[in-house]
């Protein structure tokens, strides 16, 4: 009887406790939102939308390391690679492997760039204030053309104005991914439909953005992208009237000097679109690279450096963009990324001069300006003395003296049909591999030619 | 001539005690209390060396004189001594020994007699622990238990230490065995700031560890349900005994030095390769030599006035220091072990220390006959000076990667020099920066015990653990923050963890034969983490190193997170007549680590055992003296996953100061706990009165659901999710073979011998290979395995790296070509990061008041990869130092040889390939100690009990053909992959330690 007595008590311990904790075992995290909750409210999807800026920034993309892999694909004898990573020496011998992390990353972050983007597009109906609801599907749009644009030009053969363009790029992906299901193995789409997303999405930006959003893009940053889209296309006409809308309309202007335009905490006047750096968030990778190590640099002290050759396509010894240079231990270093906390340029004012002047070279228009008067007030900012007449090859020097290391070398040689070395402009080894990663995880996706199978 | 006399004194001495003694023969029979005669019994007599042994019928000689006393001793039996008067013949029964024969195994909530269990767990002792001088706990386990590997990540003092009992059941959970430390799991998650793991058990004084059980197979391990798979490491500490109170003391001090150094190219041998491989690629003389200039800061490299061995400033003498006082005792109502100590070990990696301080208090009283209350708490402090990952300029194991031509210091032979090394001088970090980070660990249970009826018993135990640490790190002016003016970091975590357990244990005999053992409770566990950090930058001096001083605070956060467990159990165990044992247990797991659709899950184990040798047609056998067939089968699981992994998630993502988010992970609601089943079989024996004894043990681990990582297009915007998929097989036998080899009244030599094999295989992995990195998870083959492209040497034609095609053809077979163009040679499947055969061998031996043993440890099989050859074996591809093996480059036409031409800053060779993976089987000389006990009469003169004098000697020999540091050094970066393993990147090898201790009692 007593027995009995105790298995009692002891059924009647273990099922209290039972009541007692199992509520308990519903936890919730306390530093991440669900995501029935972060797209449930104007304010998380404006925040989502933020969010792709800081993922865009991130140093493997426009922090830094794409700009680096057009400036090493293209280079040939005008920088030396001095640092220890193995991924960018890949990209200065040609040698690229497709499980090269660098290459990895600038894919994967992309699609990350991208599917926020489409998270953004397909919950806008959050948004009840029509003008707020299109301010976030431009931003959103601008962001998703700027991953595709240069997925297309790293992954693909390079546009070619004459048409086709069946040469593959890069998927696209235009439906967010929320959940497992989600997921697709897609092939990789044409260089032509991807250009042609881009420049639907800049055009719809373009068309919804107000004239000026603070730091964030604007009408003007999404028309600049389109400038910069229709030059690589050789669509001169489309260029010159996109620069032009910008010069003409945005308000962003020349700074007085040339060092103005580079290592500012802020924006500067000439900055159409600037990536965001704070000593608090954000690295700014191209410090990391192209600076001497007491300036933040890594221990290449640079690890690009600057060789005499660049230096041959000066033509003025007083123009300040010959001098924008300092030497350290590991050789010349360029000053455009002395500060570690500077913002990185992106889409400057001068560049829309080169485009419009180089457009308006080619069609022999004078839409804005003339472009001999163009390409002077360019060299007048940074005191080179003015030419008396131009050519189509003095634009495109000029080009080089003012955007140099600005990640254009790779794709103005494409463009422009030039040579890396003995590699003809069309190699295969200057275009990127498919990862390998990724092509283990989806099958569909052919490799580039060069790169085995 | 004083050597002479000496000699001359034993023989007269001996003469006349032969003279002395009227002598004859005294014959006998030695049986057991069954009449079964003994063989091997030693028969001594007392204070004499005269002495012999029984034969196999037990009968014995020997010669006696009246008043001598004969002593019959024999292991496991009780020692008779019998005064000789007028017999001439003696025979003897020996009484068996009970208490040595019921030895005690710790099981989760209970204990058991081994004798009686069915289940396979490996139990190692304090005095084999105390052995071992290290400050990790895992390590002294090393060789001593079959199917255990543990290996320490390098020869960092505090460094990570990984365990893997039976094998690699997971892939993207965690591997780590559960810890119990008093019946209370404890929290075992590093929170190294750097991704060097620290051992989170650094805590823990090894001297204060009675037992070690390991928990191997799932009938055991299945009590702990949903954490059972990796194992369950069962630690119990020292607890006080009723009697004299007995303080012990230790204190001992070693030398410690790397295992292993590398051959580095001297200046000279440097100059000529280098030079070799600039003019290779066009680089004039003249340009190549100002290089060397510039490294030289001024000094003449041309006539050796400069030649820096960087491996000897970075791998350093170290030493261990070890002091520790007990006191313990107890009177028939109160038992107490106290206890204190102090460690501190030098690294031998330069700026790498650890200092520990550590207070227990173990208590127990009895408040009546039945009611029973105690406490085991303990407070440790440990201090490490640490330094950076394996993948930093600032490890000091990098600075091998710099030029011999470069000097360490400056002219002032007191700075570093920075100014021309071809990296980042790593000296910096000491003079002009600061790493330290502090741990406190409290561990304390509370229990009650309440003996209800005489067989029904009821515990309650109540366990806090708190890991309580704060990282400081300060790099100065001089170090790689020098562009921010100094850089400093604090960052502190609090991790909590409560446990009750509340359990029944009933033990009853039926009718003299049946003899049931039940247990059943319920277990509640929840830890809380709570973490926050800060970081500023912009110091005035290098003196002010807290973040107080710095001109700007640039990053800041704090966090929380929390899991818990619920849990109910139950356990059976039928012992028939002593001879049919049976048991079962049942636990039912919920955790908030699991998707909502799965948050509950059964864990079922049952075992059976035989014990033959007591079945009649055995137990009066000699030679038999334990034979037991078990077997079992049980379910277990693994719930080492993040705490939120089965939510889809978004995070903060700020921008420029303003509030972004941004999704981090694709949830999955149907995720749950890996499961495995695993069935034992198995043969406990024992042998001439278990002078020979042993376990054979076969096992097959079957894992499903295997929680993967599984990657998948990046063109989803995410590069993996968590799902259940895929399955994992493990197999394997393990031998212990225990033999006492000699048993004497004088001394007694024993060996233990195990031996496993390990063999695993992934057998479904539907989403298809995993790659990271070098290792792949593929169907079909062991987890991780390497994957890489087979390397071929050098083209006798022109220097190139050949590689091998693998390619497969057309008609299925493969391309065994070669080609210089790496792109156009597969990957293969090239080794496996794991061992498949793993042996320990322990040999103890005394004599008198000398002890000795050692323990041999050896693993087969497995391959390390050394991703940082590339750099230091790339025939001069970069100005990183190289291994004198480089030297055998391609020169001309016609040489052949493995080592490629050298072309600086041009690949050839340097890209993943099995030319970078080799074997790292390995025999060690674990440890060896040598001990001696002064003799009692005289001790007791000075008030002692025991006074021993030792000698421990650790990781003093290495036998091995592999060519890197150290066959079981591996980088520490990756320390959250358990895909990435077995790869060495500047990786430091172990300390090899010479120790000198002495014990006293009082």
């Amino acid at each position: 009887m007593k027995t009995l007595n105790y298995i009692i008590l002891t059924l009647l311990l273990i099922a209290v406790s039972i009541v007692g904790c199992e509520d308990n075992l519903e936890l919730e995290p306390e530093q991440s939102l669900l995501p029935e909750v972060a797209v449930s409210n104007p304010a998380n999807v404006q925040n989502i939308l933020t969010g792709i800026y800081d993922e865009a920034a991130q140093i493997v993309s426009y922090g830094g390391q794409i700009n680096l892999a057009s400036e090493l694909l293209a280079n040939d004898t005008d920088l030396s690679w001095n640092g220890t990573f193995e991924q960018p020496a890949q990209l200065v011998e040609k040698q690229l492997v497709p499980d090269n992390t660098f290459v990895r990353d600038y894919w994967l972050n992309a699609y990350e760039v991208n599917n926020q983007a489409n998270i953004v597009l397909a919950n806008l109906d959050v948004f009840e204030d029509q003008t707020e609801r299109d301010r976030v599907e431009g931003e959103a749009k601008f962001l998703r053309a700027l991953a595709y644009f240069d997925l297309a030009r790293l992954f693909g053969q390079s546009y070619e104005a004459t048409g086709g363009n069946a040469q593959l790029a890069a998927p696209i992906v235009l439906d967010a991914v929320l959940n497992p299901n989600d997921i697709t193995s897609p092939s990789r789409n044409t260089v032509e439909e991807v250009y042609t997303q881009v420049v639907a999405d800049l055009q719809d930006a373009n068309n919804l953005l107000p004239d000026a959003n603070g730091i964030f893009a604007d009408k003007y940053a999404a028309q600049a992208l389109l400038a910069r889209v229709y030059l690589q296309q050789g669509n001169y006409a489309g260029a010159r009237d996109a620069a032009d809308d910008v010069l003409q309309n945005s308000g962003h202007s020349l700074t007085a000097t040339y060092g103005g335009a580079f290592n500012n905490d802020g924006n500067s006047s000439e900055d159409i679109f600037a990536w965001q750096i704070t000593s608090q968030d954000g690295v700014n990778e191209m410090n990391t690279f192209w600076a001497g190590s007491d300036f933040g640099g890594r221990s290449g002290n640079p690890d690009v450096s600057i060789n005499g050759s660049f230096f041959d396509i000066f033509d003025d010894v007083n123009d300040e963009r010959s001098q924008f240079f300092y030497n350290t231990s590991g050789g010349t270093a360029t000053t455009k990324w002395q500060s570690q906390f500077a913002n990185i340029p992106f889409l400057r004012i001068a560049e829309m001069h080169l485009i419009r002047a180089e457009a308006n070279f080619r069609l022999t228009t004078t839409t804005g300006l003339d472009p001999l008067v163009e390409i002077n007030a360019l060299r007048g900012r940074s005191n080179a003395a003015a030419l008396g007449a131009i050519t189509l090859q003095d634009i495109i020097d000029e080009r080089k003296r003012e955007l140099a290391f600005e990640g254009f070398a790779l794709h103005d040689i494409k463009r422009l049909q030039g040579t890396v070395g003995t590699l003809n402009y069309d190699d295969d080894f200057l275009v990127m591999p498919v990862p390998q990663r990724e092509r283990d995880a989806n099958p569909n996706l052919m490799q580039n030619p060069g790169y085995g199978n | 001539m004083k050597v002479n006399r000496y000699k001359l004194f034993v023989l007269v001495f001996f003469i006349s005690s032969i003279a002395l003694a009227q002598q004859r023969p005294i014959s006998g029979t030695v049986t057991d209390s069954k009449g079964l005669p003994l063989p091997g019994v030693n028969i001594i007599i007392k204070d004499t060396n005269r002495g012999t042994q029984s034969d196999f019928d037990g009968v014995y000689t020997i010669e006696a004189a009246d008043g001598e006393i004969i002593m019959y001793s024999y292991l496991g039996f009780i020692t008779k001594e019998i005064n000789v008067s007028n017999q001439n013949e003696i025979d003897v029964i020996l009484e068996e020994d009970v208490s040595s024969l019921e030895e005690v195994v710790v099981v989760g909530f209970g204990t058991q007699s081994r004798r009686k269990i069915t289940a396979n767990i490996a139990s190692i002792s304090s005095d084999q622990i105390n052995e071992i001088p290290t400050p990790s706990v895992q390590s002294t386990l090393t060789g001593k238990a079959a199917g255990v590997q543990v290996t320490q990540l390098n020869g960092k003092v505090e460094g990570g230490i990984k365990v893997r009992v039976r094998g690699i059941s997971t892939i993207s959970s965690s591997q780590e065995p559960l810890y119990v430390v008093d019946g209370i799991p404890i929290t075992n998650a590093d929170e190294s700031i750097n991704d060097s793991p620290i051992n989170p058990l650094i805590a823990l004084n090894p001297n204060d560890i009675e037992s070690i059980d390991i928990l191997k197979d799932a009938s055991s391990a299945a009590i702990y349900g949903a954490r059972g798979t990796n194992g369950v490491i069962i630690i119990t500490t020292k607890q006080g005994k009723r009697g004299k109170t007995k303080v012990s003391l230790n204190s001992s001090y070693g030398v410690s030095s790397a295992t292993n150094t590398r051959d580095w190219l001297n200046a000279d041998q440097y100059v000529e390769l280098i030079t070799e491989s600039a003019l290779n690629v066009g680089i004039s003389q003249a340009g190549i030599e100002g290089q060397f200039d510039f490294y030289a800061n001024g000094l003449d490299w041309r006539t050796g006035e400069v030649d820096t061995d960087w491996q000897e400033l970075a791998l350093v003498d170290g030493s261990v220091q070890d002091f520790g006082v007990s006191v313990s005792g107890g009177s028939e109502k109160t038992r107490f072990f106290m206890s204190t100590a102090y460690n501190n070990t030098d690294g031998i990696v330069r700026g790498n220390q650890l200092e520990r301080y550590s207070f227990r208090t173990n208590i127990d009283h009895n408040l009546s006959e039945k009611f029973r209350v105690g406490t085991n708490s303990s407070i440790s402090k440990s201090i490490i000076d640490r330094i950076s990952n394996d993948n930093a300029f600032a490890t000091p194991l990098q600075a091998i990667a710099q030029t011999p031509l470069s000097p360490a210091y400056l002219a002032d032979g007191v700075t570093p020099n920075n100014n021309t090394t071809e990296y980042y001088n790593f000296l910096t970090e000491e003079f002009n920066g600061n790493f330290k980070t502090n741990i406190w660990r409290i561990l304390a249970n509370v229990y009650a015990e309440y003996q209800i009826l005489p067989e029904l018993n009821f515990r309650s135990e109540i366990g806090y653990d708190l890991l309580s640490q704060v990282a400081e790190r300060f790099s100065g002016s001089l170090t790689e923050s020098a562009s921010v003016g100094g850089f400093g970091t604090t960052n502190t975590v609090q991790t909590e963890k409560y446990n009750l357990n509340n359990y029944f244990t009933y033990n009853k005999v039926f009718n003299d034969v049946f003899d049931l053992e039940g247990t059943l409770g319920m277990s509640y566990e929840d830890s809380f983490r709570r973490a926050q950090f800060n970081q500023g930058q912009g110091f005035p001096s290098d003196d002010l190193q807290t973040l107080n001083s710095a001109a700007e605070i640039v990053a800041g956060g704090s966090s929380r997170t929390r899991f818990n467990f619920l849990s109910y159990f139950g356990r059976a165990t039928l012992s028939i007549a002593d001879k049919y044992l049976l048991k079962a247990s049942l636990r039912y797991d919920g955790s908030s680590r699991f998707g909502e659709e799965n948050r509950f899950g059964w864990f079922p184990a049952a075992s059976a055992g035989w014990i033959i040798s007591e079945e009649s047609f055995l137990n009066n056998s000699a030679v038999v003296s334990l034979l037991k067939l078990r077997g079992s089968w049980g379910i277990t699981g693994n719930a080492g996953i993040g705490n939120f992994a089965s939510l889809s998630l978004f995070q903060g993502s700020p921008y420029n100061q303003r509030a972004g988010l941004a999704p981090t992970q694709l949830g999955n609601p149907a995720l749950k706990w890996e499961r495995t089943t695993q069935v034992d079989v198995g043969l406990d024996f024992g042998f001439l009165n278990n002078r020979i004894s042993g376990e054979i043990d076969y096992y097959v681990k079957d894992t499903e659901d295997l929680l993967l990582n599984e990657p998948v297009p990046g063109t989803s915007g995410f590069p993996n999710i968590t799902r259940n998929v895929g399955e994992m097989k493990n197999t394997g036998f393990e031998f212990i073979i225990n033999t006492k080899n000699i048993v004497s009244q004088d001394g007694s030599w024993s060996t233990s011998l195990n031996f496993s094999t390990i063999d695993n295989e992934v057998t479904k992995l539907p989403g298809g290979d995993i790659i990271a990195g070098r290792n792949i998870v593929r169907e079909g083959e062991t987890v991780s395995s390497f994957y890489v492209v087979e390397f071929a040497g050098a083209d006798p034609a022109n220097g190139d790296a050949l590689f091998i095609r693998n390619t497969v053809n057309a008609d299925g077979t493969i391309d065994r070509s070669t080609t210089n163009n790496f792109n156009e040679a597969d990957r293969i499947i090239a080794g496996s990061p794991y061992p498949d055969f793993i042996a320990g061998l322990t040999n103890n031996v005394t004599y008198k008041g000398i002890d000795f043993s050692f323990t041999f440890q050896g693993e087969w099989g497995a391959s390390i990869y050394n991703n940082g050859g590339r750099f230091q074996s790339g025939n001069a591809r970069f100005f990183d130092n190289q291994t004198t093996d480089q030297l055998r480059r391609w020169q001309q036409p016609g040489d052949i040889t493995d080592v490629p031409q050298a072309r600086l800053f041009s690949t050839n060779g340097q890209q993943a390939s099995t030319r970078y993976l080799q074997d790292s089987d390995f025999i060690r000389l674990r440890n060896l100690t040598l001990g001696y006990t002064i003799p009692k009469d005289v001790t007791k003169k000075f008030y002692m009990e025991r006074v021993r004098i030792y000698f421990t000697g650790f990781n003093l020999l290495t036998f091995t053909d592999y060519d890197g540091y150290d066959p079981e050094s591996t980088a520490d970066f990756n320390g959250d992959s358990n895909i990435q393993v077995g790869e060495t990147f500047y990786s430091a090898p172990p300390a090899k330690t010479y120790t000198l201790g002495i014990n006293i009692d009082f």
